[in-house]
């Protein structure tokens, strides 16, 4: 009995030559093990879609905010402007008022 | 009070043209303090600082259809600079003469002309206009006005143009200077 034993392990476990397409087959295996999963390529392509969409709003946003910057800063800009004069015109006007009254 | 009419400094004003030719021009341009501890004094001030690039951000907001705002436009074309500090006090004297005195020396070096001095010892208020001058044209116009109450200093930097001046008539608050500047003759003001 033992011996039947023996032989039905040796049947068993003996060498099998595999046949020709057996690498093809691994290494097909392992290639589709590696390839990413399609669900998650469609799901990248999403968050790049997003990332530019925010880039361009983030744009735009600086853009706005920088042209109502400069409006501010240039109509602060005329206000001083038109105050320097003034001043300046006052002044002027003393000087002139003085040299007028002295020609009187 | 010491004044000189107004024919006598258009005179002196030419003649210093002449001169002015050879001697060193000044760049029309003062080195105005920033009198920072004042403004803590002053129950009002007005600080006015724009250079080339601010003034002409500031003609680019001028209105062409206002008849004012396009006299501003002509007045400030070609001008670097409009410095102005003025300030407004509750007390007399709180400035230092001192302080208004080294903005002064800075006009006695060539290129500057004075053509305007007022000295009231009554109510103790001086004010001189000066002008650069580089061969022959302006090239700046400062006004230092001190009260005991207020102090004005203005320095404007360019070719300050006395006939550009003129177009500002009752403009602004700008008085009718009537001054010919061609003829060279100066009118009463009725």
């Amino acid at each position: 009995m033992s011996r039947d034993l023996e032989d039905q392990l040796r049947q068993a476990l003996r060498p099998v030559d595999p046949d020709e397409e057996f690498a093809q087959r691994v290494m097909r295996r392992i290639e589709s093990e590696r390839a990413p999963p399609r669900r998650s390529q469609t799901r990248r392509l999403q968050w790049w879609h997003v990332a530019v969409a925010a880039s361009a709003v983030l744009t735009l946003i600086v853009v706005h905010d920088w042209q109502t910057r400069r409006e501010q800063q240039g109509l602060e800009a005329r206000r001083q402007l038109i105050e320097a004069l003034r001043l300046t015109g006052e002044k002027l006007d003393i000087a002139y008022q003085v040299v007028n009254e002295d020609d009187a | 009070m010491k004044i000189l009419s107004l024919k006598s400094l258009l005179a002196l004003l030419s003649l210093a043209c002449v001169l002015c030719q050879s001697a060193g021009a000044a760049d029309g341009r003062l080195d105005i303090p920033d009198f920072r501890a004042l403004e803590d004094k002053a129950s009002e001030y007005v600080t006015v600082t724009l250079d080339a690039p601010l003034l002409k951000l500031a003609t680019g907001f001028l209105d062409a259809q206002k008849a004012e705002d396009r006299a501003v436009k002509e007045m400030v074309e070609g001008l670097t600079g409009v410095y102005v500090k003025s300030f407004t006090f509750d007390s007399d004297f709180v400035y230092a003469k001192a302080d208004v005195d080294r903005v002064r020396k800075q006009l006695t070096t060539p290129g500057w002309q004075r053509l305007v001095e007022v000295r009231s010892r009554k109510e103790q208020t001086d004010l001189d206009v000066y002008i650069s001058m580089n061969q022959g044209k302006a090239n700046g116009l400062a006004i230092i006005a001190s009260e005991p109450r207020e102090l004005t200093i203005v320095n404007i930097v360019g070719p300050v143009d006395l006939e550009k001046l003129h177009r500002l008539e009752g403009r602004l608050g700008v008085p009718k200077l009537q001054i010919d500047v061609q003829a060279g003759a100066a009118k009463g003001v009725d």
